[in-house]
């Protein structure tokens, strides 16, 4: 630790060091996206780049990254430059080029056509060889020498066109090529990623400083890989949504608004066939789930954390509300179909799929209403108490209001999440693939009063009814076609309506706790 | 060992009486008319509840009996009504949880006694579903074996814990360690956006987009394969493993970081060797919520998969993608009756107890990490 401070303390001349270090970084991050554009075929790895192709100019770079990488290492190594460095790079990187350089080895010994003795062998031979030579010789060799040598040899391999865009191995009994424009994308951007560690930890000069940086490096892209497949799929489905979406919608006219999609139902006839009916019964759906879920859920947090005294009977439903929270969707709808169908007319109807949904929104309300009504302050309770009020004048006047903001919270995100569910409803409510316009289930208007038990009863209750995600599924397995014209286009639309619905009530619930939160703090 | 029955039975016995001396003071201290309200309306709830469990239409009855009462009760003794309805409200919870449990056990009864082995003269129920590997509903021989389709759950688990579990715990280090504020604001509602995108339009992309370009890409029969399945239900099951190691991290306290930053370690030597060994039980929680979040997705495994009950040649090969526990019960229910319908119920026991044994041990791991840092002892 001393040596790192001090050698932070004293560092100098490492400028020219640290900018060729942070070239290196700098290139291994742009060939890495360079790797993924090709894997996922923006590119092809047969572009034309200056003399040759892609594949040709990536393994140039590869080289590069890998000399480079080693480089950098030995003038640490030979003391050309002040750095660090520990006298181990440790088990966890050494286990990591350890896995890699099996994986090399096996594969260059099935090449060289050994039989799986041979290549087992010959890959545990390299990795092992890989393990200590990263864990028993000093850092600065240990961890740029094996990440560098990778580069090197991916880069060789592609630039002599060893491996190139013809290039293809049948894996032999498990039915499936690998062909050079899956693995050279995928090749490239690890080694990429083993000389961009590498050389920010050299950036770092070793030792605890190179170690921190080599890491953050590491964690910052995989926190931008994330928020980059999250934005990519938000795009995706809004790119490819928005032609069925928009589809016919016009502003002014007769109606102050015409969007047909999500007005009308599907049918020839119809001129642009929508997904109202869906769309009516998800609104249903979750109203009769919140209906259910919220006062229950709601309830029970202020009887868990108010009333009950803290022992084995709020430790059981604790753990049983977490129990629920996990059990997947699929095993509500096998309950749904089991306990609620045969009690509500024996067929798939809409009121069981409320039901279903709403023992599941149940333990997400309970939980985050619990929470917010624990994080009210105590001396709130003790202020209301000293002035006589009694515990439940306190929880109703003081505990409850102060926990609104995030029991509204818990409850959006929560039916955010229901909203999408699609397997409890598809084993509880069912409902067409295509419906017309006539199948949006008329809730309001279904009441009757009838003279025998009962007494009141909902016809569009008890029926099949469809609901977004229940459609988009339908439509799936149906084969994305149709008795209307572009059932792909249709479909689209479908999900890009389903993912807006969900969306909204997320933003809802997220507005909702910075609104809360600004006000708590000003 | 008598003495300890001894004292289980009197600590037991002066329980009772405890407890019965409070029923009774309060008893007594309350005003008979609110006992009598609270009592009809928890009691003609009761009796709904057990009219709907019975089927009976006569059940809205006492249902209304209890709106009523416990309208009149809100009105004239609003603290004693609220407490017992919250209490009743309570006990929703366990009591879905009770019937969950009752109903699928019971509807997958007859699949259980069909595939009955006999085990030394001793017949039990279940076993063949787990000891052969033929699942064919239609063609003699008709056998329910769930082999199959755990080895297919087994496989898109493997690969979205691989999956989810490194991403998250980064991204969890990241939120709560290493991003400025903005960014964390940023970025912890992306992740939760994340957990916001429905099943069903997650297993559309892969229908329409992936499956073909795996299929192209490697030549496949078909484009269903175990591998993306895995990939993309380790995307779903990424928030949640984000949330709930994120959770852990910021609850380990600021003192234990600062005092080893103050001793000149860097941020990465305080997070390896401080935060995550502090916070590692409730990394592992994370990771065993993760997993059984992955166990039980459903919808893009069904659109995904090609719906075959079989198990792939090797056992290995990522790249058949035949049926799990959740797709065969998804994509089969509508059309499967008696016997087998039972069988799809099997499967969702297999799922429910063991995704409720994840959560429970998640759980109990958590409750030791609370008590650890809290500075209690067991």
């Amino acid at each position: 630790m001393s040596r790192a401070t001090q050698n932070a303390l004293v560092r100098e001349d490492r400028g020219g060091y640290e900018a060729v270090a942070a070239s290196a970084v700098g290139l291994s991050g742009v060939v890495f996206a360079v790797g993924l554009a090709t894997l996922v075929d923006i590119v092809s790895i047969t572009t034309p780049v200056g003399n040759g192709t892609l594949s040709v100019a990536l393994g140039a770079a590869l080289l590069g990254l890998g000399l480079g990488t080693s480089g950098l290492g030995l003038a640490s190594r030979l003391g050309y430059v002040d750095a660090s460095p520990q006298p181990s790079a440790g088990v966890v990187a050494a286990t990591a080029f350890a896995g890699v350089w099996f994986v090399i080895g096996a594969f260059a010994a099935q090449e060289a056509g050994l039989g799986t003795p041979g290549w087992l062998a010959i890959g545990f031979v390299s990795g092992a060889a890989a393990f200590l030579l990263t864990a028993l010789r000093r850092e600065d060799v240990g961890s740029t020498l094996p990440a560098g040598s990778v580069a090197v040899l991916f880069g060789v391999a592609l630039v002599t066109g060893f491996a190139g865009p013809g290039w293809e191995r049948v894996l032999v009994g498990y039915n499936a090529t690998l062909f050079g424009d899956t693995v050279i994308p995928v090749v490239t951007m690890v080694a990429s990623l083993l000389t961009g560690w590498a050389a920010a930890k050299s950036y770092g000069g070793f030792g605890a400083r190179g170690r921190n940086i080599g890491a953050y490096v590491l964690i910052y892209l995989i926190v931008l890989s994330i928020l980059a497949v999250l934005v990519g799929l938000l795009a995706f489905v809004i790119i490819r949504g928005l032609p069925g979406l928009l589809n016919g919608v016009a502003v002014g006219g007769d109606q102050l608004l015409r969007w047909p999609f999500l007005t009308n139902g599907a049918s020839l006839l119809a001129e642009v066939p929508g997904v109202f009916p869906a769309l009516i019964g998800t609104v249903w759906l979750v109203i009769g789930a919140v209906l259910f879920a919220v006062p229950t859920g709601v309830g029970a947090a202020v009887f868990l954390s108010e009333f009950a005294e803290q022992g084995r009977f709020t430790g059981v439903v604790e753990v049983a509300t977490n129990g629920l929270w996990s059990t997947p969707s699929i095993v509500f709808g096998l309950f749904g179909a089991a306990f609620l169908i045969p009690r509500f007319g024996n067929q798939k109807s809409l009121i069981a799929g409320m039901l279903t949904l709403g023992f599941m929104l149940l333990p997400l309300v309970l939980i985050t209403s619990r929470e917010a009504i624990l994080a009210v302050p105590d001396e709130y309770r003790d202020a209301s108490a000293a002035l006589g009020v009694s515990k439940w004048e306190t929880i109703r006047s003081v505990v409850l209001p102060a926990a609104i903001p995030g029991i509204t919270t818990g409850i959006i995100l929560g039916v955010g999440r229901i909203a999408g569910e699609t397997a409890p409803i598809l084993l509880t409510t069912g409902g067409g693939v295509l419906p017309g316009r006539s199948a949006a289930p008329n809730v309001l208007g279904g009441f009757q009063l009838s003279a025998s038990p009962p007494f009141v009863t909902n016809p569009a209750l008890l029926e099949a009814t469809s609901a977004l995600p229940y459609q988009l599924y339908a439509l799936i397995t149906a084969g994305l076609s149709g008795n209307i014209e572009d059932p792909q286009q249709f479909a689209w639309g479908l999900a890009l309506t389903l993912l807006l619905v969900v969306l909204l009530f997320y933003a809802g619930g997220i507005a909702t706790r910075y609104y809360f939160r600004k006000k708590l703090h000003q | 060992m008598d003495s300890f029955t001894d004292t289980e039975v009197g600590g037991w016995e002066a329980r009772a009486e405890r407890y019965s001396g409070r029923v009774r003071t309060f008893i007594t201290e309350t005003d008979p008319g609110a006992l009598a309200v609270v009592a009809l309306s928890m009691g003609s709830l009761l009796l709904a509840f057990a009219g709907f469990l019975s089927a009976s239409p006569l059940a809205a009855v006492p249902f209304g009996v209890f709106v009523l009462s416990t309208g009149y009760g809100w009105v004239r003794h609003q603290a004693l009504i609220a407490r017992a309805v919250t209490f009743a409200m309570t006990t929703v919870t366990l009591v879905t949880l009770g019937l969950i449990i009752a109903f699928i056990f019971v509807e997958s009864a007859a699949a259980f006694r069909y595939e009955s082995v006999t085990v030394f003269g001793v017949s039990v129920p279940g076993l063949g579903m787990f000891v052969q590997t033929r699942w064919d509903a239609v063609s003699d021989p008709v056998r329910y074996s769930l082999v199959p389709m755990i080895h297919g759950t087994a496989m898109v688990t493997a690969i979205a814990t691989l999956v989810a579990a490194p991403l998250g715990v980064a991204a969890a280090l990241f939120i709560s360690e290493i991003a400025p504020p903005a960014v964390r604001e940023a970025v912890k509602p992306g992740i939760e956006v994340l957990a916001g995108i429905p099943s069903i339009v997650y297993g559309f992309i892969g229908f329409t987009i992936i499956n073909p370009w795996a299929g192209e890409e490697f030549a496949l029969n078909g484009g269903s394969t175990y591998l993306f399945v895995g990939i993309v239900v380790g995307l779903m099951a990424l928030p949640t493993v984000v949330s709930v190691a994120e959770d852990a991290l910021t609850s380990v306290p600021d003192s234990m970081k600062d005092g080893s930053l103050a001793l000149g370690a860097t941020e990465w030597q305080s997070m390896t060797s401080i935060t995550l060994p502090a916070a590692f039980s409730g990394v592992s929680a994370a990771v065993l919520l993760g997993v059984g979040r992955a166990i039980g997705e459903t919808m893009a495994a069904t659109v995904m998969l090609a719906g075959v009950q079989k198990i792939p040649e090797p056992i290995t090969n990522v790249f058949y993608g035949y049926e799990t526990l959740t797709s065969l019960i998804a994509a089969n229910y509508g059309n499967a009756s008696g016997t087998q319908e039972s069988a799809l119920f099997a499967a969702g026991v297999v799922l429910f107890v063991t995704v409720l044994s994840l959560s429970v041990a998640s759980q109990y791991i958590e409750a030791r990490m609370r008590q650890r840092l809290g500075g209690e002892r067991t």
